[in-house]
């Protein structure tokens, strides 16, 4: 037995006032007045027939009120055992959410986080149930509910930190969704983390119903030093022939302390090139550049090594390298004006991501040949080659090539063709004001504008446009932009896996003086892009990623797919979804033939930048959001689980009783007392 | 019910009489109602009746010699009268703060030996004898010679008198006795809280004169039998000291003591050839008056 306010005690003082009304007060209470007290004072006075208390079970019945309901206000409780405490509340439903995201290999946040969620575990009563949940990004049921503390407890041992970003919302779902299933009378739910505020949002929809309790434990010390390399760029450049790749890292330190002379090293599959020093600010970030090294081959894995930490995960960055694909276009112009593709072609010729390459022909040269290879087909000014038509350039289109018409004077479309064009070609258009046309309306939308969509982006209507050629489009084409008179610019409509866009204007200086102006070499690059569908090869994913092999990997039928960690997962030739789970380089390899004795593939994955931000958050709004009551969350590790005495107390509840018997017992000498007054005039 | 002296004679009680306001009326009324009860009337007529004959002596004056006996006997006989009934009677009343006690609202122990001391004047009035009074605490409050003519002064001396200060009565006796030159009859009224030593040596010079004294003992019921019940602190009313009294513990110890001064001093009166009456204030004024006729009645007889 002990007691939460002994203090109280010290009102047991107040057994005396009986006593002393009794023996003292009551004497004085009436004065009598009478003649001569000369016959009282003869008789040898005692008092102590007064003192002598003649109700002995009246005075231990308030003696006893009073003592109990002091003792009720000392708040008394039995000290158990938290089986024990468990048991007289009834049977507890426990769900252990334990943050196993990279984070939590911050020093020793993983080994206090597990001996948290084992005192947890520990503290099960007989009839207590508990579920193990690991969660990072993702929650997952580790261990189903089960009153087994040993196998519990073993799941907690066999767990380890991953690499995944922390998300509270899934795991919180998690549990409330476990605890809503269970019949017992006390549903409770311990979060250990290191609670980093970029976990929650606030907006997560995780709520637990009345009855649910969530306790926390948080394991988040305050970091000294975080150095992480939140993200590299690369910079590629053409050198005789070969090309050159300057990485350039950025070094981010998320502490209060500043960070100098943190060596940031790059390795290129697996050998260090160069080690550089970089001095890094509180709270601040910096770059490193690399001398730029030639890029030979496909599949080149390299990784950025910034200093040394306690939360070594975020200190590397992963990525992939490969030698940059020219996208290859075939451009056919009517052979009468060699400087008809001038403007196109030296347009094409300055891009690097994607580099073009560029092939010029006439089109009474082109065969069905000239088509192999190409990502986009230009025809400039030029009528539809022999060799292109009865279907050929429809196929090519429908594999997934793109087709641009820039319409001229030449242009001409045979109507067995015709299904190919967005639109039924007309006549040519000659704007009357002299001054020409202007393209007055651009649907930004589209990808192919979409980079001139902000302010100062580009100015289209600074060019004119002299000639052009009326088409109407059919409907399911997609007018790009319009002249001022209302005329098509630009339609666009897709065939098969291929796109077909239509300029309505030539693209020299013939019709229009827009190749003159400055939006004219991005607006070339944007339409070759579009219509190559290219796509700038990702050099590194992120923890969690789900990817589609057939986008990343060039191998066909049976893979296997090594982890960083060195597991083997086959992959079907037809199941080509691989989430990305841990940091490092994947490797996809052919699973029989020649194929697999080849450089392998590899897929780059990297760590969510938040995971490096290690700012907790305030357990209390957390668990205000959650259960919708501000209950203040124990720091430490100990206290979510164990039984407290104010939680004792609280439970058993002792004080009610004691109070209600001390009222008994005034009711009862109450009773008494006037009977006995009723008797004697004075008690 | 409250014994009375004699059968047949009916008296009011003294609650019932506190309510009459007017002294004189309440004497009056008090006493013809309980002369008419009696069967032979007590006043002492003239005072010239002839009582009997005695031998002459020398220094006898002789216009006291029956000459018609001498004539017949040839002796000198010398007439002698009944005693003059014109005597002095004075109340002495004790006004001391004790006095002023009554229990259960009944009337106090001053108004009962008002009452008691305004029949006796009323009485002493009727038959031509002179009245005073003497009203005292620790020291003598009002004197009112005796005199014929003094019975409204005594009875509004009685009016007045209020306890207030604490009695004593050797003091105010032994002076009292300077003042008494003539002989007659005294009344004392009080409660008597001292000693009977004390009270019998503080009265004892009143009878140097040969004075006659009746001496009426007033207590309250309360005094008599302590009765009550409560443990409380009980207040003595002329020294104000407190004492905290179980009632029911001394109940039968101050019963005795109460009746063992009551029977000393009815023992020392006696020796003393005192009338000593205990008076109860709540019993009707009968037993005082018959007392004091009886008294009047032997002083009568002396010569």
């Amino acid at each position: 037995m002990a007691f939460l306010a002994p203090f109280a005690f010290i009102a047991l003082a107040a057994i005396a006032i009986p006593i002393f009304i009794h023996l003292i007060q009551r004497e004085r209470k009436r004065v009598v007045a009478f003649p001569s007290l000369m016959f009282v004072r003869r008789i040898p006075y005692q008092s102590v027939r007064r003192r002598r208390i003649r109700h002995w079970a009246l005075l231990a019945v308030r003696a006893a009120a009073i003592a109990l309901i002091v003792a009720a206000f000392a708040r008394p409780f039995f000290r158990q055992s938290a089986a024990a405490a468990a048991a007289i509340g009834g049977s507890r439903e426990v769900v252990v959410l334990l943050d196993q995201s990279a984070s939590m290999g911050y020093g020793d946040h993983w080994r206090k986080a597990q001996d948290a969620a084992k005192q947890a575990i520990r503290s099960l009563g007989t009839d207590d149930r508990a579920t193990l949940v690991l969660f990072s990004r993702n929650a997952e049921e580790n261990m189903r509910a089960t009153s087994d503390k040993s196998r519990l407890e073993a799941a907690v041992n066999a767990a380890k930190v991953g690499s995944g970003a922390t998300r509270y919302g899934p795991a919180l779902k998690l549990a409330a969704s476990i605890l809503a299933r269970s019949q017992a009378k006390r549903r409770e739910a311990v979060l250990i983390s290191d609670f980093q505020r970029t976990g929650w949002s606030g907006s997560e929809d995780a709520r637990f119903p009345d009855g649910m309790t969530l306790t926390t434990a948080s394991v988040a010390s305050p970091p000294v030093t975080n150095i992480s390399v939140p993200s590299v760029t690369f910079s590629r450049a053409s050198f005789s022939g070969q090309e050159r790749v300057t990485v350039t890292a950025g070094v981010a330190n998320k502490s209060e302390q500043p960070a100098a002379d943190v060596p940031v090293t790059l390795e290129i599959d697996g050998h260090e090139l160069q080690t550089e020093r970089v001095t890094v600010g509180a709270n601040a970030s910096g770059s490193v550049s690399f001398t730029p090294f030639t890029l030979a081959e496909a599949n080149v894995k390299g990784r950025v090594r910034a200093g040394s930490d306690l939360l070594p995960a975020d200190n590397s960055f992963y990525f992939v390298l490969a030698p940059s694909a020219p996208v290859s276009i075939l451009v056919i112009e009517t052979g009468s004006n060699p400087s008809s593709s001038l403007y196109l072609s030296k347009a094409l010729s300055i891009g690097t991501t994607p580099s073009f390459h560029v092939e010029v022909v006439a089109a009474n040269r082109v065969t069905p040949a000239s088509f192999d290879n190409k990502s986009v087909v230009i025809l400039n000014d030029a009528p539809l080659p022999s060799a292109a038509g009865g279907g050929v350039l429809k196929q090519f289109i429908e594999r997934g090539g793109g087709l641009l018409v820039v319409l001229g004077d030449h242009s001409a479309w045979p109507a067995a063709d015709a299904d190919v064009l967005p639109g039924r070609l007309a006549a040519v258009v000659d704007p009357t004001n002299g001054r020409g046309d202007a393209i007055g309306f651009i649907d930004y939308s589209h990808p192919v504008f979409e980079v001139f969509k902000a302010p100062r982006s580009g100015d289209f209507s600074s060019a004119h446009i002299f000639r052009y050629r009326a088409i109407e489009p059919t409907p399911d084409a997609r007018v790009l932009a319009r002249f001022d008179d209302g005329g098509v610019t630009g339609v666009e409509r897709r065939l098969g896996q291929g796109r077909v866009v239509v300029w309505t204007s030539t693209m020299d200086d013939s019709w229009s003086d827009l190749a003159l102006k400055p939006v004219f070499l991005p607006l070339v690059h944007q339409m070759v892009r579009y219509l190559a569908r290219y796509e700038q090869p990702a050099s590194w994913q992120t923890v969690g990623q789900v990817v589609d092999l057939a986008g990343v990997s060039r191998t066909r039928g049976d893979r296997v797919i090594v982890s960083p960690s060195g597991q083997r997962t086959p992959v079907k030739a037809g199941a080509a979804i691989v989430e990305l789970n841990e940091q490092g380089t994947y490797e996809v390899r052919a699973a029989a033939g020649a194929a697999a004795t080849a450089r392998p593939e590899a897929i780059a994955v990297n760590l969510d930048a938040a995971e490096s931000d290690l700012t907790p958050l305030d357990t209390r709004e957390l668990v205000a959001a959650v259960t919708g009551h501000a209950t203040p969350s124990g720091n430490d590790i100990a206290a979510p689980v164990e039984v407290t005495r104010e939680e004792s107390e609280k439970r058993q509840a002792l004080w009610w009783y004691l109070l209600l018997a001390g009222m008994l017992l005034l009711a009862a000498e109450t009773v008494v007392a006037n009977r006995l007054s009723a008797r004697e005039k004075f008690l | 019910m409250p014994q009375t002296a004699l059968p047949g004679a009916r008296f009011v009680d003294p609650k019932v009489l506190s309510r009459i306001g007017n002294l004189e009326l309440l004497a009056r009324s008090v006493v013809e109602g309980f002369i008419n009860g009696l069967h032979r009337a007590p006043y002492f007529g003239a005072s010239i009746d002839f009582a009997e004959h005695r031998g002459y002596v020398a220094g006898d004056d002789i216009r006291r010699v029956d000459w018609r006996l001498y004539a017949r006997t040839d002796r000198y006989y010398v007439k002698q009268y009944e005693a003059d009934t014109n005597t002095n009677v004075s109340i002495l009343m004790d006004i001391s703060r004790s006095m002023q006690f009554a229990s259960r609202g009944g009337v106090t122990k001053l108004e009962y030996g008002s009452f008691v001391a305004a029949c006796l004047a009323y009485l002493a009035q009727r038959q031509r004898d002179r009245v005073g009074i003497l009203t005292f605490d620790s020291d003598i409050v009002t004197h009112v010679p005796p005199s014929a003519k003094h019975f409204d002064m005594v009875l509004h001396t009685l009016d007045r008198a209020k306890g207030e200060r604490p009695g004593n009565l050797a003091v105010p006796l032994s002076k009292m006795a300077e003042h008494f030159k003539r002989r007659g009859l005294l009344v004392l009224i009080s409660d008597f809280y001292e000693e009977p030593d004390a009270v019998l040596d503080a009265i004892k010079p009143l009878r140097f004169l040969g004075n006659d004294l009746i001496v009426f003992h007033v207590l309250d019921q309360a005094e008599l039998d302590f009765g009550y019940d409560d443990a409380s602190s009980f207040e003595d009313m002329e020294s104000g000291e407190q004492v905290p009294v179980v009632p029911e513990s001394l109940r039968a110890q101050y019963r005795q003591m109460i009746q063992d001064h009551i029977a000393a001093l009815t023992t020392k009166f006696s020796e003393h050839r005192i009338d000593y009456t205990v008076l109860n204030t709540s019993e009707p004024l009968d037993r005082s008056l018959f007392s004091y006729l009886s008294s009047r009645q032997k002083l009568m007889r002396v010569r």
